[in-house]
């Protein structure tokens, strides 16, 4: 079951993405090599040229490599193989797991506090509360971006969703739960990676939309 | 016609009938339990068996030329004896009967011949039938029924005529009822005038009769002389067989009470499921060092798991049995048939018999996929080096003059943990602790490069001349072979007319090239060593691999990954190779010593996941607090 549902949410997230990029193109090069390196330039420039900025940079790097190695490794072998992850792909996720948690670590810090929500992300939030409470809330007249509140609630949900991930693996770890509730955590850890990954998915291609946005 | 017809369906209607009304009063007293669980008292009558094979008159004591008694005339009284020599311990014969999980061979070893070889006749990859190796089914059953319950080969009739002939000089030896079910303390299985001598002195058909407390047997038919006739006894003949009974044994009627017991006691079954491990550096152990099985400890005995019904087809206890057994209690007398429940998932089967339900904390849940119970929970403690094991039907246990060198021929090495081979593609392999022989013997190898075992009447005589002059070691032990020699039997055996002739030892296939050199190849398979589940005994719980600490197993340097496993062989270039656990569990070194090595840095890997969850959970907490806070601002109503 969770071979056919995750196949199919990863097909529906792609395709969503890709039909998003050509109905509301972003500019940029077309040229797929070109296009790669302006993405991938993208990702970095909004970053500042301090020591921190080069952290936030290192960070973010090394967090999208492992998370490369981390969704491979772990949906191959189930997704395409139809078995469990075992052998040289289990040791090379274990492996990248606690690098790619540090690292989300050190991004939950630095980056927790640029994806606060503001009334600007939800205009129609700051209506209905003018409407109920009579207060003078103040109201933004930008119009709305949504591409902006999804990429936080998609920042705020991969923060969320990495407390389960990481620890229905660790708690497996220490002689605490039986057989049954390793099943659970093991089943609990594929669900939870499902969404996790497409959380971070959107997340990316928002960042580089926005991003692409900013230089425009 | 339509008449006709009518008129034949009545007719097969009243034959079906009939017959089946012949079926159900064909089943005997003891064939169905009316549901007590009394032990229904044996005070029966004895009858031997005829010249004709049918039942004779019910024996009296008093008669000086009494013969022995039968169990299929006595005990089928009132037991379908047809259907019991059916069961597992006497069908392996049939080759209908699935052969299921591979078992203990029986092993044929010569120290000074250079063999150890593994036969069966059920087909289990690996073990070679007897006939392949020359021995007839009298043979067989004259070196190897001292450890089995009768039946089988010893009472299938041979299709040569003189066997026939000697066959009814030595009678069949049919199946001994009492070998299990006599609860009585003179049951003698392996003493000096036992059973196992019996067997050995081909008196087959004395046998049974030999090994219970009433009843004695001198001579024997090796020793008559060739005219014995055991139907037409001469009183003169001193050296042939002569049965006795002990008279007091017998009330007025000419009845025998037997202290018979449905569930066979446990050292009934210990007498051919006994085994013992020597130390490490293959120093002696004794039997009162080691623990027995924790379900004897327990209360139980071995029959509560491994059950049969009238067809005595008896529950083996390996998983995956059901595809090869029809018993209904195959899928729940298992390990996990008890513990967890059965294989199609019923857990209400689990924890039947007061077994404790593991919970196995911590344990992550590959290791049920990929290891079979017995590996975390049974045999020996897992060393450096697999150990020797004797068992009683490879080394004769139980019976007298045993060798009691550790090093005494056959060789099992045990725990080797093993992935067992499955028949089902759809199902994982599983591992499991295993004992090991490596087989060695002359064979010949043909245009497919098959490898036969040369009979073993041409080995005795040509192998036998050749290496007339070895020394013999006087613990049993393989005496030892130069390559030379090799060469020298092997060129012996072809002169005497065997093809292409090689030697099987250590792994390896030795044979001549064209210049006449001795060459070697290794891996072939049919030097592939032979290996068999070890399911006991079971340690406790708290013995079992891996509680506390997953580095028992998962060490750069544990036993039951790196554990080196002697390859056993006379060969004295081959004395010191090993192979290593990993080799037999079908895994590459560098995945294997890879994986052992991540479990260094598996406390760092729990330290920094969760140091980092913390972290992540108090940035959610510190900016969830926020959104409450700005939230509760405007519940409040304030500007």
């Amino acid at each position: 079951m969770f071979q056919t549902v995750a196949i199919l949410a990863l097909l529906v997230t792609f395709i969503g993405i890709a039909l998003h990029w050509v109905l509301t193109p972003a500019g940029g090069p077309r040229c797929p090599l070109s296009g790669a390196v302006h993405v991938f330039s993208l990702l970095l420039i909004e970053q500042k040229s301090s020591l921190l900025g080069a952290l936030k940079k290192l960070c973010y790097l090394v967090a999208a490599v492992c998370f490369v190695v981390l969704a491979f490794t772990g949906f191959w072998p189930v997704l395409v193989q139809g078995k469990h992850i075992t052998g040289f792909f289990m040791y090379i996720h274990a492996t990248f797991a606690p690098v790619f948690a540090l690292c989300l670590a050190i991004l939950a810090i630095t980056w927790a506090g640029s994806n606060r929500f503001t009334f600007a992300d939800a205009p129609w939030l700051t209506r209905l509360l003018r409407r109920v409470t009579r207060l003078r809330v103040p109201v933004d007249n930008h119009p709305w971006r949504c591409s902006v509140a999804v990429y936080k609630v998609a920042f705020w949900l991969i923060l969320f969703l990495a407390l389960p991930l990481i620890l229905s693996i660790v708690v497996s770890m220490f002689h605490l739960l039986g057989t049954d509730w390793q099943h659970f955590t093991l089943a609990a850890h594929r669900w939870i990676s499902l969404v996790f990954a497409i959380a971070v998915i959107v997340h990316t291609y928002l960042a580089i939309r926005l991003r692409m946005a900013c230089r425009e | 016609m339509k008449r006709r017809l009518i008129a034949a369906l009545v007719v097969s209607l009243v034959l079906s009938a009939s017959l089946l009304a012949a079926e159900e009063a064909a089943k005997l007293l003891g064939d169905e339990s009316d549901g007590s669980r009394a032990l229904p008292i044996h005070r029966i009558p004895l009858f031997s068996v005829s010249e004709k094979g049918e039942k004779a008159p019910q024996i009296d004591p008093n008669d000086p030329l009494a013969m022995p008694f039968s169990t299929r005339f006595t005990c089928g009284e009132c037991h379908t004896y047809g259907a019991i020599s059916k069961g597992w311990h006497f069908n392996s014969l049939d080759s209908n009967v699935p052969a299921g999980r591979p078992g203990e061979p029986w092993l044929y070893f010569n120290s000074k011949l250079g063999i150890q070889l593994p036969l069966s006749y059920r087909a289990w990859p690996g073990a070679y039938r007897p006939e392949q190796f020359g021995l007839s089914l009298a043979e067989f059953t004259k070196v190897f029924a001292r450890h089995m319950p009768g039946g089988g080969p010893g009472e299938a009739t041979p299709s040569d005529a003189g066997e026939r002939a000697d066959q009814y000089v030595s009678g069949k030896l049919e199946a001994n009822c009492l070998a299990c079910h006599n609860a009585h303390p003179g049951q003698d299985q392996g003493g000096a005038d036992g059973y196992a001598i019996q067997v050995s002195k081909t008196n087959f058909r004395w046998a049974a009769a030999a090994s219970c407390e009433f009843a004695d047997v001198s001579g024997s038919v090796t020793d008559a002389g060739p005219t014995y006739d055991p139907f037409m006894p001469d009183e003169t003949e001193e050296k042939a067989p002569r049965m006795s009974y002990d008279k007091k044994a017998f009330d007025a009627k000419g009845n025998v009470f037997m202290e018979i017991v449905r569930e066979a006691p446990k050292q009934r079954c210990y007498f051919c499921h006994s085994d013992l491990f020597c130390g490490e550096n293959d120093e002696k152990t004794e039997k009162w060092c080691a623990d027995e099985d924790i379900h004897m400890t327990a209360g139980l005995t071995c029959v509560d798991c491994h059950r049969n019904g009238l067809d005595h087809n008896i529950v083996r206890g390996y998983e995956g049995e059901t595809a090869d057994s029809n018993s209904p209690m195959a899928a729940v007398t298992s390990c996990r048939g008890c513990h967890l429940g059965d294989e199609n998932g019923n857990r209400e089967t689990g924890g039947r018999l007061g077994a404790p339900v593991p919970l196995h904390k911590g344990i992550p849940t590959v290791h049920f996929e990929r290891l079979t119970c017995t590996a975390c929970h049974s045999g020996p403690w897992p060393t450096d080096r697999p150990v020797l094991a004797k068992t009683s039907r490879a080394h004769r246990l139980g019976t007298i003059n045993v060798p009691k060198e550790p090093r005494v021929l056959p060789h099992v090495w045990a725990p080797v943990f093993v992935k067992e081979a499955v028949a089902d593609p759809n199902s994982t392999a599983k591992i499991g602790p295993h004992k090991l022989v490596w087989p060695a013997f002359w064979g010949t190898v043909d245009a497919n490069d098959v490898v036969k075992p040369v009979e073993l009447a041409v080995v005795t005589d040509v192998v036998g001349a050749a290496l007339k002059d070895i020394p013999v070691a006087a613990t049993g032990d393989w005496s030892e072979l130069k390559e030379e020699q090799i060469g020298q039997v092997l060129k012996a055996l072809g002169e005497s007319g065997r093809q292409k002739p090689v030697y099987i030892t250590g792994g390896m296939l030795f044979e001549l090239d064209d210049a006449g050199a001795v060459t070697s190849r290794a891996d072939h398979p049919a030097a592939a060593p032979y290996a068999w589940a070890l399911a006991h005994n079971v340690r406790p719980a708290a013995q079992s691999l891996g509680v506390g600490k997953c580095t028992v197993c998962h060490s750069t340097k544990s036993a039951f990954f790196f554990g080196k496993v002697t390859v056993d062989s006379p060969v004295a270039a081959l004395a010191n190779l090993t192979k290593t656990q990993y080799e037999f569990q079908k895994a590459s070194h560098a995945r294997t010593w890879f994986f052992a090595f991540s479990f260094v840095f598996r406390p760092w890997f729990k330290v920094v996941a969760i140091g980092a969850t913390a972290v992540i959970g108090i940035v959610l907490l510190l900016y969830g607090l926020k959104a409450l806070g700005a939230v509760a601002k405007v519940l409040s109503e304030q500007e």
